[in-house]
């Protein structure tokens, strides 16, 4: 099957390729590959969002191409979409859910069974009368499932459901489509989350409108190096048999989740255990795995004055109405100059009202305080366009950070206020966009509108740049890119952090996504700071951390379970390396 | 502080919950009513019937539970406008208006300034009047969630679609409208503050500020619009993924029921405003 998006045009889009792929009732399918491979074009071929332009698509018999049978296709294959709030019809949570039933025509008592029902499976019955746009990225997404389950679909494709949301939305969504498969609906997932990929019972791995690999998710993760040439991720989990099996060939290469390398793990130790530990130190060192542990902020060099401190900060949405929302309950916290700070929480937890605070868009109230380079933002003479000079703030969605029509004269937005001159205008432009990895002369003058998402994030951060601040929030300025574009962006920042001492505060619902980056974290749940210290320190309470919504890498959560079996574990892991560094000590003493 | 607030001024359309008699009536109910005293409000323009009117609306508005503070609070942004119109009225208007139920009576002159017991009436009436319709507004949206007075619009419509009116098409433009207004509106907050971040100043002063306001929302509006846009678009795919082909063929999941407090109300609302129209000439002053 082929597609092309604007085949008479004259830059028609080859988007599929040739793809040959059979679906059986009760599959759980993932589909993997990064941004821009066809997978999404794929899913929608599925229910006849769109049509091959060549090929065929035969959905339970019925061809795509006949129009006739569209609607007959569209309720056996319904469809979760990305962004939660685009898909959401109606304006109460139940009414939502009977939209499609509603639109094939079922009676109305029926109609109230099927919406029971549906919100049953997601668990969403008790907010049944509430307004969408009051509820959390996950409970939404849950409510679009609901919404495409109430017409009782044969199929659910999900179309990257689980990349906006925080992992505790992601578990429950997961949940969900787990409990839904087991019922016997089929399920085709894409994404770009790896552990969710191991889900299914097959993994899809797609690449330029290809499907370029096909199988298990035993046997397509166990080919490492393949995975790693398309540049995608294996889960963690994976990732550590894989390489225990280069250093030792009898430990399983092919393991996928986290329970299945803790048995490995036990198993070896039970038999080997009473066996004579010979040159066990000498091995470990042997593997001579680099230090990852961030050494970036000179503890020495650091003044005693905090950059930004925050102290006290107390914070109610529209104070003084009956709608009054609390979002800060007494926030205390201080970033230092040169310092790499993450700030985590899940969605709601009031990390977003906490560095809006620190440029000067919120203004504290009394008792709060909120000192940024000395200046107290309390005092209603400071100059905010000063302080937000100094502190940048980048914010999620490129799309709205972006409001003129030529990438450069975006960028110049913010030079251009502080009122300099036109070459020094121009100098600092280029600086930015080189700073994160856009050409100047190539993309100056491109439409901001024409930019792909991953340039569009450059641009928005080259705009804040810009204005060459001291200190660069990215608040979750990363979340929903493909682990590549991430990877690339943040490493430019840590670039940009050591040459210039760029200090940098990383706002995340994810512990996962700032692990290996940040000095120090604090972590947010319901307006306060609940634990703070070095990410080793923060990872070291695994449980309250998934008290407040938050999950810890699976190479850390290997270590907890081997400890919870009796096994002792010296150093707990963040990364990968450290995982094959500990579990080897482990399997070698 | 309260700059980017955008919702905390707009207190009309803000559905407040609640249990009061009024929250419970069915929204058809609600509408007609609404509809009735706001005819009653537009052909009084005595004292007395005013007077009759405030008292009126401020019951309901007890009854209601709506905190009154808050619902005076939306007249805010709107004062300064109010208090040039009614000093124009007060001044310019006394030869146009022949005060109900008096003879003209010149009370104030100085030079081409001419104030009569007219314009003063004609004042005190049109704020009264503007305080009535505030409450009558508010005590429609405040106690009714949206969903339920798109449903009492559609099925107060459905009769005149048997005359080629698409009542629920225009019902469905209005959820889908209702549904993204908050999504708009924290998108236009997200917008102001990713400007304000890269320097922009959204807190404007000086005398150009006009100016400077309509260049400002220029930058505001394309961005919000291309978001819009992109919105919409997603919209369309997910409902023609959930079989939406038209309301033909659909059936409806709420099914809007009158009960007795339903009849009592409506009919209280249709006696009292056809009484006030009727009475509209015959009050003392």
């Amino acid at each position: 099957m082929h597609f092309t998006y604007n085949p008479q045009s004259t830059s028609p889009i080859h988007a599929l390729k040739g793809i040959d792929l059979d679906i059986y009732s009760g599959d759980y399918l993932a589909i993997i590959g990064h941004n821009g491979c066809g997978k999404s074009t794929l899913a929608k071929q599925c229910n006849a969002l769109l049509r091959p332009t060549e090929g065929n698509v035969w959905v339970k018999g019925l061809n795509s191409r006949d129009m006739a049978d569209t609607l007959a296709i569209r309720s056996a294959v319904g469809m979760v979409f990305q962004v939660p709030d685009n898909q959401i019809v109606a304006t109460i949570v139940e009414e939502d859910v009977a939209f499609g039933p509603e639109n094939l025509g079922v009676p109305e008592d029926e109609l109230h069974e099927r919406v029971e029902w549906a919100l049953g499976v997601v668990s969403m019955q008790e907010h049944r009368h509430r307004q969408p746009h009051r509820l959390s990225a996950g409970q939404k997404q849950r409510v679009a499932i609901a919404g495409v389950m109430a017409m009782k679909p044969e199929v659910l494709v999900l179309d990257e459901a689980t990349s906006m949301l925080d992992p505790e939305g992601r578990r429950d969504v997961l949940a969900a489509v787990r409990a839904l498969n087991k019922e016997g609906v089929t399920v085709v997932a894409i994404t770009h989350y790896m552990p969710e990929a191991v889900e299914g019972n097959r993994v899809v791995v797609m690449e330029e409108g290809r499907i370029v690999m096909e199988g298990t998710p035993r046997e397509t993760f166990a080919r490492v190096e393949e995975l790693r040439a398309l540049q995608l991720d294996v889960p963690q989990a994976t990732e550590l048999a894989y390489q225990l099996n280069h250093l030792d060939d009898t430990f399983p290469p092919d393991l996928l989740r986290v329970d299945e390398v803790v048995d490995a793990v036990q198993r070896r130790v039970a038999l080997r255990r009473g066996a004579p530990a010979t040159e066990a130190e000498s091995q470990a060192d042997k593997i001579g795995m680099a230090d990852e542990e961030p050494n970036r902020g000179e503890p020495g060099a650091r003044p005693d004055e905090p950059f930004i401190q925050v102290t006290d900060l107390h914070h109610s949405y529209l104070s003084g109405t009956p709608l009054a929302v609390t979002a800060l309950r007494g926030v205390s916290l201080e970033i230092h100059r040169g310092e790499v700070v993450g700030i985590i929480g899940r969605t709601g937890s009031g990390k977003s009202t906490v560095v809006q605070h620190m440029n000067g868009l919120l203004r504290p109230r009394e008792p709060g305080k909120v000192l940024v380079d000395g200046q107290d933002l309390t005092d209603p003479s400071v100059d905010v366009r000063r302080i937000r000079q100094k502190v940048g703030l980048a914010f999620q969605y490129p799309e709205q950070q972006l409001f003129e029509r030529l990438v450069g004269d975006d960028i110049a937005f913010g030079p251009k206020k502080l009122g300099l001159a036109r070459p020094e205008r121009i100098e600092r432009v280029r600086w930015a966009m080189e700073m994160v990895g856009l050409d100047f002369e190539a993309f100056k003058d491109r439409y901001t509108s024409s930019l792909s998402g991953g340039e569009m994030r450059k641009a928005a951060l080259a705009g804040v740049l810009a204005l060459q601040p001291e200190a660069l929030i990215l608040d979750e300025s990363t979340s929903g890119l493909d682990p590549r574009s991430r990877k690339e962006l943040l490493d430019r920042l840590l670039a940009l952090h050591r040459q210039q001492g760029l200090t940098l505060v990383l706002v995340s619902a994810s512990m996962e996504e700032v692990a290996g980056l940040v000095d120090r974290v604090y972590v947010m749940d319901e307006g306060r700071v609940v634990m703070s210290g070095t990410v080793r320190e923060v990872f070291a309470q695994a449980d309250r951390l998934r008290q407040v919504g938050l999950g810890v890498p699976q190479v850390t959560e290997v270590a907890y379970a081997l400890i919870e079996q009796g096994i002792a574990v010296e150093d707990i892991p963040l990364t990968v390396a450290e995982g094959v560094e500990t579990v080897w000590r482990i399997l070698s003493s | 502080m309260e700059d980017f607030e955008l919702l905390r001024y707009v207190t009309i359309g803000q559905y407040l919950p609640g249990e009061s008699i009024v929250h419970r009536l069915d929204p058809r109910t609600k509408i007609s009513v609404f509809l009735f005293l706001t005819l009653a409000v537009t052909f009084n323009r005595s004292y007395t019937g005013n007077a009759i009117m405030l008292a009126v609306t401020l019951g309901l508005v007890l009854l209601s539970g709506i905190s009154l503070r808050y619902i005076v609070s939306g007249i805010k942004p709107a004062l300064p406008f109010i208090m040039i119109l009614s000093i124009l009225q007060l001044l310019f208007y006394s030869e146009a208006y022949a005060p109900y139920g008096m003879t003209t009576q010149t009370l104030f002159q100085w030079g081409w300034i001419h104030v009569t017991n007219g314009s003063v009436q004609l004042v005190v009436v049109s704020l009264l009047r503007f305080v009535e319709l505030l409450f009558l507004t508010s005590l429609l949206t405040n106690t009714t969630t949206l969903a339920d007075l798109t449903h009492g619009i559609e099925a107060m419509l459905r009769p005149f679609s048997r005359v080629g009116l698409p009542a629920h098409e225009l019902s469905l433009v209005a959820t889908v409208a209702l549904r993204f207004l908050p999504l708009l509106a924290e998108q236009l907050e997200i917008i102001m503050k990713a400007q304000a971040s890269r320097g922009a100043d959204i807190a404007l002063r000086g005398r150009l500020r006009f100016v400077a306001t309509a260049r400002q929302a220029a930058v505001l509006i394309v961005p919000l619009f291309v978001d819009a846009f992109r919105r919409a678009e997603d919209l369309i795919l997910a409902m023609q993924a959930r079989c939406y082909v038209g309301g033909r063929g659909r059936t409806s999941y709420v099914r809007l029921r009158f009960a007795r407090l339903d009849y009592i109300a409506y009919a209280a609302g249709l006696l009292f405003a056809a009484a006030m129209l009727v009475c509209r000439n015959r009050f003392p002053f």
